[in-house]
């Protein structure tokens, strides 16, 4: 019996450590690959700290962290002080008020913390945009206060309430009494509750998501928007760190409780010297100084200088950043422009966007979202025109790429990059005979090797390909057979996948699958197996992604010198060399390596681009209507 | 007895509409050594915490010097508390816990220091300043605790159940110890306690309290030889409490026959309490007895034997050095001197009769008082 347990205790210890060692494992590796180990590098670490974006969101998680703890813990020290001198009854109620939100789900704080300060930002005080640093600081606080007081409550309970009245009885006003005696009695909660304050800061996703502004993001909002490409490395060096650093600070709040249980029970040496003590003290005093000068450090650079600052919301991981001796898209800019600093930070999926726009208590000034999505914007109204005057570089983007579907007049967009969607397949299984169309998504000879795209769009475009139906189809009959289709295709499916893809293509877990040719194109850069295929015969998605100036930007002037410069066909060049997708600049190809120019994955022949049709904007009623049909066919 | 310090004028607390003092009066002199006695829930700690300020009576008035205290708070009053469990901060060594009052007075250092010095030699602590608390026995925490109330120089010190954790030796010791402190420095101290051997033998004044009243106070002699009721007669020390009639002025009538005694001044033919020791009664050859009785048990007590006797079903404690078997029938004979006479009071009837005397029982109840508030 002992041994079982024994046995079940280890399992459980690797059930829950395995992961974070995965991922350490993963930070020294040399290849980009988790399943395989090529060789011990620190390489990730030096990327790491060259990263500029990256660091300065670690800093703003950091400085969000470590100024909520500060203040929370004051508060909630406090708050616990009050409510443990309230009468026996009172304080349960109270106690249980306060515990509320910590079981609330964080989804639900987030959302109405964040309606609270649209609603008192926008409404009250008339500001644009609402949600900023102070916005996320604010909520932050907010979350961590009932961690402080449930930490803080227990030692308060635990304390001889007639220590305070000694305190008192010698002399000391109540509040000298709190200071000289209560704070020293309480000061393990104290500080077990900031380090858990700071840890549910540190983490935090759900709330700070909703909270925050584009001017203001931590690590966790950003890097849950990386869909374009798939996690770099580097993250997880940046994510070992935080996992040290977070597992120091667990060790040393239990090397604290263990000492002061010891305290109590085992009769220490017995004389502290005063130098003993005198040292602990200089120490604390110390350590408590340099926490303080960090944190206003912290907070004076975090502050926006005084320089023009242009919101630019994108795609995650779609503009060129310094890695792998690409360009530094954004600090070139800054570079020629000084008074504009940029503000970047990004989403995960047009519809994200989209609400987060419409949410409002946003400032942004540059968005860069699909065709459909901006025709959609435009008929909303939530579109500035741009002042081509502004953006002489128009002048090169190709003939092909203006009076678009989507923007007829050319007034509202500019193009950033377009692609297809193609088949990628694995040449090593899957024999090229059977690769001549769609249909090779539904061939049984590969069942259980075959992805799906997981989202609606994308899925039933596939099927209206090969029905031979509209893509922006709104018969509903048609929707209906298309969703037929896919449930045919579900018992050769292995999973419906996103960004899953890049790994399970790269290990062959996978032989087939539909994607965009960008990052099909990234892919076969790790794989030499994986092919790509485009079935012109029955047509396919072309898509644009184009840059446009929502209705809440404030500097439209700069926003429109920040598109002309992605315009520049030199930076589009080092741009596109990165992102991997297809640049609408044929001037930019110059600059380009000319491997991918020459790909016909990338730049298909005109006369195949011609079979490829993009999507439009659905109304609502049809768009919910593939939607819930997508959801029955992925449960049912 | 020298000047009047402390009165409490028609004092009154109540908790949540239970009243816990009813309409308390009471005055402390200077130099007093003066104790409040009484069982768990009597009030007398609430008493004590009104002298310190920790609370604040629901009517009546405390006064100091004359001047009306109710609304100065504990840090402003010239009183120090000695707390049930010592109360010491774990986070100070002795020397800091000593010198607390003093730092927060910003008293200059070499003051402090010579204080807290005399404090420790006058609590033989000396050699024990950088000491935690921790490290420290029951009987050191006790002392550390009086010095730090007594090094402030309070003009009167309140010392709450101060021994009720220490074990009965230490206890003597710091009895006398507590005594030749008070006599040495002329600090008025009011304790607490529950342990009526301990207010009889340190007080000057004994107040014995009960259900929020005070019901007796006096010299420690005249509260155990002239109990005003049978609630104190059976609470300080032991007492045999019978049914009687007062015929007239010393004359005394119970278990049917008519007895000389002390007492007068009571109405004629009064039905009254008749209090009488057990180790007063005097054990005699059946012929000679007033009383004839038969003995149902005996307890070895080391000093004495208890015995417990049968008096036509009314049964006695008797405290004798002589042992007298289980069956045996003794006379006794009482002394007028040794015949004590109360009113009826609400108590009569509640105490004095041992037919269900057990030798735990006593321990039992010694024990629960330990639990004051």
């Amino acid at each position: 019996m002992k041994k079982t347990n024994r046995i079940l205790t280890i399992l459980i210890f690797i059930f829950l450590y395995i992961p974070m060692a995965v991922l350490i494992v993963a930070s020294f590796n040399t290849g980009k690959d988790i399943a395989n180990f090529e060789g011990f590098t620190l390489h990730r670490y030096v990327e790491l700290f060259q990263d500029a974006h990256l660091l300065q969101l670690l800093r703003n998680s950091l400085v969000v962290s470590i100024i909520s703890t500060v203040v929370a813990t004051t508060f909630g020290t406090v708050a616990a002080v009050g409510i443990h001198n309230l009468k026996p009854r009172m304080r349960k109620v109270v106690m249980s008020l306060t515990n509320i939100p910590m079981t609330n789900p964080d989804i639900v704080t987030g959302v109405s913390l964040s309606l609270l300060f649209v609603f008192v930002g926008t409404r009250m005080l008339g500001q644009r945009d609402a949600l900023t640093f102070w916005t996320l600081l604010i909520a932050h606080i907010t979350f961590n206060l009932p961690y402080v007081i449930l930490n803080v409550m227990p030692k308060l309970q635990q304390m001889d309430n007639s220590l305070t009245d000694a305190a008192m009885d010698l002399g000391c006003t109540p509040l000298q009494a709190f200071f000289k005696v209560t704070l020293h009695e309480i000061m393990p909660g104290i500080v077990s509750g900031a380090i858990m304050a700071f840890t549910m800061s540190l983490d935090d996703f759900v709330i700070s998501y909703f909270v925050s502004g584009l001017d203001f993001v931590t690590l966790p909002v950003e890097i849950y928007s990386y869909t374009k490409k798939p996690i770099q490395p580097k993250v997880y060096a940046m994510f070992t760190l935080l996992f040290l650093l977070i597992f120091v600070l667990m060790v040393a709040m239990n090397l604290l409780q263990i000492r002061a249980d010891r305290n109590k029970t085992v009769r220490r040496s017995k004389v502290e010297t005063k130098a003993m003590r005198t040292f602990r003290r200089v120490a604390a005093g110390a350590l408590a100084c340099v926490l303080l000068v960090i944190s206003g450090y912290l907070i004076f650079f975090a502050k926006p200088q005084e320089q023009i600052t242009l919101n630019v919301y994108n795609w995650g991981q779609y503009i060129a950043d310094g890695s792998d001796d690409s360009m530094e898209v954004i600090r070139e800019f800054e570079t020629r422009y000084p008074h504009i600093k940029v503000n970047y930070s990004t989403y995960d999926s047009n519809e994200i966007m989209y609400s987060k726009l419409s949410n409002g208590g946003i400032t942004v000034d540059v968005i860069i979202p699909s065709d459909y999505m901006i025709a959609r914007l435009i008929s909303e109204d939530m579109l500035l025109p741009l002042d081509f005057d502004n953006i002489p570089n128009y002048q090169y983007i190709d003939e092909s790429f203006r009076n678009t579907s989507y923007d007829p007049e050319n007034r509202y967009s500019v193009p950033y990059t377009w692609g297809t969607v193609g088949i990628l397949y694995n040449t090593k299984y899957v024999d090229e005979a059977d690769v001549t169309g769609w249909e090779v998504l539904w061939n049984e000879k590969y069942a259980g090797k075959i992805l799906m795209f997981g989202n609606s769009r994308d899925a039933f475009g596939i099927a209206q390909y090969l029905l031979g139906y509209d893509v922006n189809t709104t018969d509903k009959a048609e929707l209906q057979a298309c969703a037929d289709k896919l449930l045919a295709q579900k018992p050769v499916l292995q999973q419906y996948v996103m960004d899953e893809i890049f790994a399970t293509m790269q290990n062959e877990e996978a032989w087939i699958a539909p994607y965009y040719a960008g990052d099909c194109l990234t892919m076969m850069g790790e794989n030499e197996n994986l092919a790509f295929y485009l079935p012109e015969s029955q047509g396919f998605n072309l898509f644009i992604d184009a840059m446009c100036i929502p209705t809440c930007a404030k500097e439209k002037e700069a926003a429109e010198l920040f598109i002309n410069f992605l315009c520049d066909p030199e930076i589009a060049g080092a741009n596109m060399d990165w992102i991997c997708y297809s640049t609408p600049l044929s001037a930019a190809k110059d600059y380009m390596d000319p491997e991918t120019v020459f790909d016909p994955v990338s730049y298909p022949s005109d006369e195949i681009l011609a079979h490829g049709s993009s999507y439009a904007y659905l109304p609502e009623d049809i768009s919910r209507y593939v939607e819930g049909l997508f959801m029955e066919v992925r449960n049912g | 007895m020298s000047k009047e310090l402390i009165r409490l004028q028609n004092l009154v607390m109540e908790f949540d509409g239970e009243r816990i003092l009813d309409d308390i009066n009471l005055y402390f002199n200077d130099h007093e050594f003066l104790t409040l006695l009484g069982p768990s829930g009597c009030g007398k700690s609430t008493t004590l915490r009104i002298i310190g300020g920790f609370l604040t009576p629901t009517s009546g008035k405390v006064l100091f010097d004359g001047k009306v205290i109710n609304d100065v708070p504990p840090y402003k009053r010239q009183v120090n508390t000695v707390f049930q469990r010592y109360a010491l901060f774990p986070h100070l060594d002795v020397y800091d816990n000593i010198a607390f009052g003093l730092k927060v007075a910003k008293l200059p250092k070499d003051e402090i220091d010579r204080r807290v010095t005399e404090m420790l030699e006058i609590v033989s602590l000396k050699g024990y300043e950088n000491r935690r608390i921790d490290n420290l026995s029951g009987g050191q925490q006790q002392r550390v605790a009086i010095a730090r109330a007594l090094v402030n120089q309070p003009k009167v010190l309140l010392l709450d159940e101060p021994l009720a954790a220490l074990d009965l030796r230490l206890r003597k010791d710091m009895q006398n110890e507590l005594k030749r402190i008070q006599q040495a420095t002329g600090i008025t101290f009011i304790y607490v306690t529950h342990d009526q051997e301990e207010a009889l033998s340190m007080s000057d004044t004994v107040v014995v309290m009960d259900k929020g009243r005070i019901q007796q106070i006096g010299r420690p002699e005249d509260i155990y030889n002239e109990p005003k009721n049978a609630f104190v007669a059976d609470f300080i020390g032991e007492s045999n409490i019978l049914d009687g009639v007062m015929l007239a002025d010393y004359k005394v009538r119970f278990f049917g026959r008519t007895f000389v005694c002390v007492d007068k001044g009571f109405a004629p033919n009064e039905p009254v309490d008749v209090v009488i020791r057990p180790e007063d009664i005097d054990i005699v050859p059946q012929s000679e007895g007033h009383l004839v009785g038969t003995v149902t048990s005996v307890t070895f007590k080391g000093l004495n034997y208890d015995i417990i006797v049968d008096f036509r079903g009314f049964k006695w404690l008797i405290q004798t050095t002589d042992f007298h078997a289980v069956g045996s029938t003794i006379g006794i004979r009482l002394n007028p001197e040794d015949i004590h006479i109360m009113h009826k009071s609400e108590y009569s009837g509640m105490f004095g009769d041992y037919s269900s005397y057990s030798a735990e029982y006593d321990e039992l109840t010694e024990d629960a008082g330990d639990e004051e508030e």
